[in-house]
């Protein structure tokens, strides 16, 4: 049988990077027929594609490093820098919308009588529910803290006690944020401070809903025996990730709740 | 195929004694890692479960102080924008429509109360 001479990962051919693409061709092309021609089926066909992509891509992962052994230090290095440079993508996609943010806030025009927030917004009050969140995700950025901690320490009891309590509040957090879209006194559609308000507001929900996901995952993976305490990058990764989420909502609470109001 | 697989079962609680000693000598240099979970354990559930609590009772006082008044309706330009119909429904409602504080571009529906 050969045996590979070197510690890097020569991963075998896989569908899924195709599939994914394919995904992302009939999402957007989609999108566009929907708004053009009131038909979602395009649309639908790329989302179900992407789900399907992104399980057995992720499957594969796992089968390739927790049960064939290929997540070697130098493929987890990688793997690391993978992730941190995703992240790094991230900050800068959210950078671009608090730019829209600052840039119609700080030089408010006359058309929206030359203040800010605009003449006839109400904005939400920043003490209360957006308080409330902020307090939600701060713990949870300790719960996890301590799920990873537990981890390390081969208690497994504490991880999964840690894990589902940071995943029940970062769905705290989702339910939330549900309640204030729906009770706001001002939708998207209310000039800039709408679409800089729910856009921003909107892609971050989106970003704690993925979070959460990637952390279940997480729990199941736990529960399931896959990490080990010197070996459980997907856990890092997820709890990096979750960070991430964490210091956007510090940002938007800062600017566009608190400052912004 | 098989030497192999032994080779490594006889390995494997090897290698885990020796990280394990490792870090039982870390934990001297380091004043107790293994502490660490038990630590952020205390902070989860005596600081950031009870702020949590604290917030939530804050945001359930503050609301009980709100009026339920619909706020008055002017039509101003710059606001309830229709350029384009929204692409569901009839086109004129936004996805979290809440008809009690969302005023259409024509007013609040079902008229004032």
């Amino acid at each position: 049988m050969a045996r590979q001479a070197h510690a890097y990962h020569m991963v075998d051919p896989s569908p899924w990077p195709l599939t994914g693409a394919v995904a992302a061709l009939l999402m957007t092309s989609g999108l566009a027929v929907w708004f053009h021609f009131n038909s979602t089926v395009l649309m639908t066909m790329g989302l179900a594609l992407l789900l399907l992509t992104m399980y057995q891509w992720w499957r594969d992962i796992i089968r390739e490093g927790t049960f064939q052994g290929h997540h070697t230090p130098p493929v987890q290095k990688g793997l690391r820098y993978g992730m941190i440079l995703f992240i790094t993508s991230e900050v800068f996609f959210f950078l671009g919308f608090f730019w829209a943010f600052y840039h119609s806030s700080l030089a408010p025009t006359p058309e929206l009588g030359g203040c800010w927030p605009p003449t006839g917004i109400i904005p939400l009050d920043p003490f209360e529910v957006p308080l409330l969140n902020t307090a939600v995700l701060l713990a949870s950025g300790v719960t996890v803290t301590w799920a990873h901690h537990s981890i390390m320490e081969r208690e497994r009891k504490q991880t999964i006690q840690a894990l589902t309590l940071t995943i029940l509040l970062g769905f705290y957090f989702t339910a939330l944020q549900a309640m204030e879209y729906y009770e706001a006194p001002f939708t998207i559609a209310d000039g800039v401070y709408g679409s800089t308000f729910f856009v921003a507001t909107g892609f971050h929900g989106l970003h704690v809903i993925i979070g959460s996901t990637f952390l279940a995952v997480c729990l199941l993976r736990q529960i399931q025996y896959h990490f080990t305490s010197e070996h459980h990058f997907g856990f890092e990764a997820a709890a990096w990730y979750w960070h991430f989420v964490d210091v956007v909502w510090l940002f938007l609470y800062v600017s566009i709740y608190w400052w912004g109001s | 195929m098989a030497a192999a697989a032994a080779a490594g079962r006889v390995l494997q609680p090897l290698l885990r004694t020796f990280s394990a000693q490792s870090r039982q000598l870390s934990a001297a240099a380091h004043g107790e890692p293994h502490q660490a979970a038990r630590t952020w354990k205390i902070l989860s559930f005596v600081v950031a479960l009870p702020a949590v609590g604290v917030c939530m009772l804050n945001t359930y006082l503050k609301m009980q102080h709100h009026s339920h008044e619909q706020p008055e309706f002017i039509a101003y330009p710059h606001l309830q924008i229709r350029s384009k119909p929204f692409p569901w429904g009839d086109g004129n409602h936004s996805l979290f429509h809440n008809s009690h504080v969302n005023p259409l571009p024509t007013g609040y529906e079902g008229g004032e109360h």
